[in-house]
């Protein structure tokens, strides 16, 4: 009973001193941490745009910032200072390098499991996420469990990654705006709403499947090495089952139909249990709820078409008049 | 020949339980072509709810210290009733997880998340109630029994038997069930085609209740019997057994219950084929069989229908 | 569409300014005004085991602080205000619960649970000038992320050997080895390497090494395999569910040999798990709750009337000893009036400064640090289990009380350097 008493002054204790700071609380850390999560959001939403459903991008991530990792402590050329700063340039070479590999292993995988469907793919990326999960914690440089650490910083503090987080943020969704109306953007717009017709009106379709695999791979790869500069630290957890249905969950939260969906789902779904901290113990409860009652409340995520039609009408109005 | 025996055993120990969580799935996904991810839970909750029926009491840091039910069952009637609890359990899954979603004609991609929700809820409140140390379940649930049985040179636990023999049981009786009964008839009918099912007659909201009764049975039983072999590890101890019964599931073919179970029985003996010196593999080689599997029959083992695409 | 993506740079543009913030580094320290001791620990994920224990050991820590008898005309100890945030089990929600304390003015922090976590995080604390104290990170490289890192979780190097040399000592004809290690855990890992060094240190190399998973409980395959091999002893580095799991299955699989297990099952918890079996396996300790000095019968009590069916885990003891240590620093800075008038940046390096430079008498023992914050802990303990007939209790046996004091203060312990 003295327990009880115990833990209950915690929580009490807890949860007041929580709410002074309720003010501060999304920092830049977090505004970061966020800006991943859309980035992944989108990796996801790519091959979707396709009308397929694939997990594979928690793998990328992983072996991006596992390249990252790599590069940055054990390759000297690159420029590590021994007091752990680390050259701009050289850490934008990395995040194309981390999204180049990540782009390779997809092009080498991705003509393997693209002819399965559905949820067959989805489990079978899954898979794939695992098997580089137990790759990375068995190859003998990486480190083992405890990964590598002391992976040095190109920014003094965390705002630092704002500017390139948002800037491939930025990319990334300029690049899904241009691709709808681009040709491949509309053939794989056609293979998700009826795939065999796709392919009657001779549209490619493994190339095109192909192309949306290998343009998520790759914004995975960039997104885990900025990650891993971020983190200060890499280790096999970073790409695990876990992360595979925590971005699936911001695609479909946010909206599956524009990759505005995605982006929102990721900024929302990583900040809501930080959000969350001033009710103490039963965040991760309430987060649940959220992630349970969201489809249900709004089955078409948060941008639904209807939506964007509205807004799309609305400045469509303003320009007449 | 001992080797040989007791790599048998171990795999068939190991694929019993696989097999038991991948046929909960399965009975989900034949009705409906979905996925609960709240399995996983619901297996923990079974573990849970053995441990308390049996007269265990809440930890010091559990939500309700030293609480604990009034009432002290023998593990086989705790087992059955916590089958039961995590029947109910599932039935309140399906009516806030995936009946609404079927009411409006989502896609039912949706329901991946909402049952991951789900799943979440359960574990975090297990958590809050039980705490996250270890439980073990009451000395004596098993007494009488001789903690090992060795067959010829191979040793093997007898809990692992006991719940090998419960496993093929209950397998056993689920196909027979499906196979001869009525209600398992209309369940394979809704399995087979919804809208023809519905024109015989049959109410197919009550037989997709029915599979959720009856996988979230199942998941109760496995986490009952895999805690009275390796007590309750924490909350969490039934989300691996989940992960490895999705493979299972997807290595067997979707919706096929000899897939299931082939397939949980080929994943045990193939993880206890691994040789010492590549243990560090161990648990990746589920996946990369499922991988392969799948790119030389992309719907799996024993698999015919094709998803929906999604 | 385009204006819902330049709502959506608005939105991400005032969050920016809002996450914009004044240096709580600037702010002076109120005089008589409360001090915050932040703590991130695991209360969700994997870790929670480890997290929930902590807690325990930090809030009976600020008990026992808070309710020292104060002797007749001594300076008012300092008002502590203690914050505990969860830190889950993963890099990104430890680095979260580090900014959200730094920035809401701590002083000092304890945490995180993991080795991974405080990678992630420590960088953090670091470069803000935030003293940090480890209460259970255990790999090699914690305290050289920088001057402000600390930690009284020693090192397996230090314990670990001295198990094995009870083992041998008790049966010097011993030959033949098994390792069991959690292959994806970080403090099991560090642990294994020190395990598989001294070994081959005493030409005892191991017939096998079974690497296991976190979540594996049934270990049917790895302990049939290792038995083939007829090893006389058996050292383990896992968890301690799966450690429990570990010895009751190997004991019902019919190994009558001997049994070492590491720091990672120090704690009450595996008794109700491996039961009867327990009975007999070595155990090196940083804490033993057989310590008999006035500071542990005082945890002792306190954690009696929290739980008094247990003796308290190492990882309890080891947090109570963070908040202890933080504690006693702060007070002996501002009974110097070093506090008066500095800022909070000003008071974090020299808290930083008279943490390394104390002397503690911790429910470990005495503790000091070395210079790069790195635990000098002088006495270790070898335990042997040993379970009540009933097989639901047992108790941690003291069998060896190594008292390391003897040797010079500065030397740094064999291997634990970095």
């Amino acid at each position: 009973m003295d327990c009880r008493a115990v833990q209950r002054h915690a929580v009490q204790r807890h949860a007041s001193d929580s709410g002074r700071s309720t003010d501060a609380m999304i920092d830049h850390g977090l505004l970061v941490q966020m800006l991943i999560g859309a980035l992944l959001g989108i990796s996801v939403y790519l091959p979707l745009m396709a009308g397929q459903l694939s997990l594979a991008t928690p793998a990328f991530y992983a072996v991006g910032g596992t390249l990252a990792a790599l590069l940055s402590t054990r390759w000297a050329a690159l420029g590590a200072s021994a007091d752990g700063r680390f050259p701009l340039p050289s850490f934008l070479l990395e995040v194309l390098l981390g999204g180049v590999l990540a782009g390779l292993l997809a092009l080498l995988v991705g003509r393997l499991v693209l002819r399965l469907q559905g949820i067959y793919l989805a489990i079978a990326t899954i898979a794939l996420v695992e098997i580089v999960r137990v790759a990375i914690l068995n190859l003998p440089l990486a480190g083992g469990a405890i990964g590598i650490f002391a992976i040095p910083q190109p920014f003094a503090n965390a705002a630092g990654y704002l500017l390139p987080a948002l800037a491939l943020l930025a990319l990334a969704a300029w690049s899904c705006q241009r691709l709808e109306s681009m040709p491949l953007g509309r053939a794989m717009a056609a293979i998700r709403a009826d795939e065999l017709a796709a392919r009657c009106m001779g549209i490619d379709t493994t190339a095109t499947k192909l192309s949306a695999f290998v343009l998520s791979a790759v914004l995975a790869g960039s997104t885990g090495a900025l990650a891993a500069h971020f983190l200060n630290t890499w280790n096999a957890r970073q790409g695990s089952f876990d992360v595979s249905i925590t971005t699936l969950a911001f695609v479909i939260l946010g909206g599956s139909r524009s990759w505005l969906g995605p982006v929102m789902g990721g900024l929302l779904l990583t900040a809501l249990p930080e959000l969350l901290r001033p009710v103490g113990d039963v965040r991760l409860v309430l987060f649940g709820l959220v992630i349970l009652l969201g489809p249900v409340l709004f089955p078409q995520g948060l941008i639904t078409p209807a939506l964007l039609e509205r807004i799309g009408g609305f400045g469509r109005q303003e320009a007449q008049g | 020949m001992d080797v040989l025996l007791q790599t048998l055993l171990n795999g068939a120990a190991a694929g019993g339980v696989y097999a038991l969580v991948a046929l909960g799935y399965t009975l989900v996904f034949s009705v409906l072509g979905v996925i609960n991810f709240a399995q996983g839970a619901l297996f923990s909750l079974g573990g849970y709810l053995t441990y308390l029926l049996m007269g265990g009491h809440i930890s010091v840091s559990g939500g309700l210290p030293g609480w604990g039910l009034p009432i002290a069952l023998p593990f086989a009637a705790a087992l059955l009733l916590a089958a039961a609890g995590a029947a109910l359990l599932s039935l309140l899954v399906e009516r806030l997880a995936f009946a609404p979603l079927r009411r409006r004609n989502a896609e039912p991609l949706l329901s991946l998340i909402t049952s991951l929700g789900a799943g979440l809820v359960l574990v975090n409140l297990l958590q809050l109630l039980m705490g996250a140390e270890g439980y073990a379940f009451p000395a004596g649930s098993l007494a009488g029994l001789p903690a090992v049985v060795s067959l010829g040179g191979a040793r093997i636990r007898s809990v692992q038997v006991l719940l090998l023999l419960i496993c093929a049981a209950v397998v056993l009786l689920l196909t027979l069930w499906l196979e001869g009964s009525r209600g398992g008839r209309a369940l394979r009918a809704v399995a087979e085609d919804p809208t023809t099912a519905r024109l015989l007659g049959i109410d197919s909201d009550a037989m997709v209740r029915l599979a959720f009764l009856l996988s979230g049975a199942l998941a109760g039983l496995g986490g009952g019997l895999v805690g009275v072999s390796v007590s309750l590890p924490g909350p969490y101890f039934g989300i691996g057994y989940g992960l490895k019964g999705l493979t299972v599931l997807v290595l067997g073919g979707l919706g096929s219950v000899p897939g299931a179970i082939a397939g949980g029985l080929l994943m045990g003996l193939a993880e206890a084929m691994v040789p010492s010196g590549a243990s560090g593999w161990r648990d990746a080689l589920a996946f990369a069989i499922l991988f392969v599997v799948l790119l030389l029959r992309p719907t799996g083992l024993l698999g015919r229908r094709l998803v929906e695409k999604v | 569409m385009r204006r819902c993506s330049a709502g959506l740079a608005a939105a991400i543009g005032a969050l920016v300014l809002i996450g914009q913030q004044s240096d709580p580094a600037a702010q002076r320290i109120q005089q008589g005004g409360a001090l915050t001791i932040g703590a991130v620990i695991a209360l969700t994920g994997n870790a929670n085991l480890y997290g929930q224990d902590q807690r325990l050991g930090i809030n009976l820590a600020q008990r026992w602080f808070d309710g020292r008898p104060r002797t007749a005309g001594s300076p008012a100890p300092p008002r502590l205000r203690l914050q505990l945030e969860d830190g889950g089990s993963d890099e990104a929600t430890a680095i979260a619960g580090f900014n959200l304390l730094i920035n809401g003015g701590a002083l000092a922090l304890i945490g995180p649970t993991l080795s991974q976590q405080a990678f992630a995080a420590d960088p953090i604390a670091q470069r803000l000038g935030v003293p940090v104290v480890a209460p259970s990170n255990t790999a090699q490289g914690i305290p050289q992320i920088g001057h402000y890192i600390s930690r009284v979780s020693a090192q397996s190097s230090v314990i670990a050997p001295l198990s094995l040399e009870e083992a041998l000592r008790r049966d010097p004809s011993i030959r033949r080895v098994a390792v069991f290690y959690a292959q994806d855990d970080a403090y099991s890992t560090a642990e294994t390497e020190i395990f598989q060094e001294a070994l081959a240190a005493r030409n005892l190399n191991p017939v096998t090494v079974q690497r296991t998973q976190l979540a594996d409980n049934d270990f049917q395959t790895p302990i049939t395999a290792a038995l083939q091999r007829n090893p006389q002893l058996v050292v383990i580095s896992v968890q301690a569910v799966a450690g429990g799991n570990l010895i009751r299955q190997l004991r019902e699989l019919g190994y009558r040999g001997q049994i070492v297990v590491g720091n990672g099952l120090n704690t009450p918890n595996i008794y109700p798990i491996c039961q009867r079996w327990c009975d007999g396996i070595l155990i090196a300790q940083a804490y033993s709750p057989d310590l008999d000095t006035p500071i542990n019968r005082t945890f002792l009590r306190l954690h009696q009337g929290v739980n008094p069916e247990q003796p308290p885990s190492q990882m309890t003891a080891q947090a109570f000893t963070a908040y202890q240590v933080l504690a006693e620093a702060i007070t002996r800075l501002q009974q110097q009036g070093r506090l008066q008038g500095a800022n909070l940046g000003q008071a974090r390096s020299r808290l930083m400064q008279e943490l390394l430079s104390g002397s503690y008498d911790t429910p470990l023992g005495p503790i000091r640090f070395r210079a790069d914050g790195e635990v000098l802990q002088d006495r270790f303990f070898v335990a042997e289990v040993r379970m009540q007939p009933d097989g639901r209790r047992g108790r941690f046996a003291l069998v060896r009380d190594l008292s390391l004091a003897s040797k010079p203060a500065t030397s740094p312990p064999e291997r634990g350097s970095p």
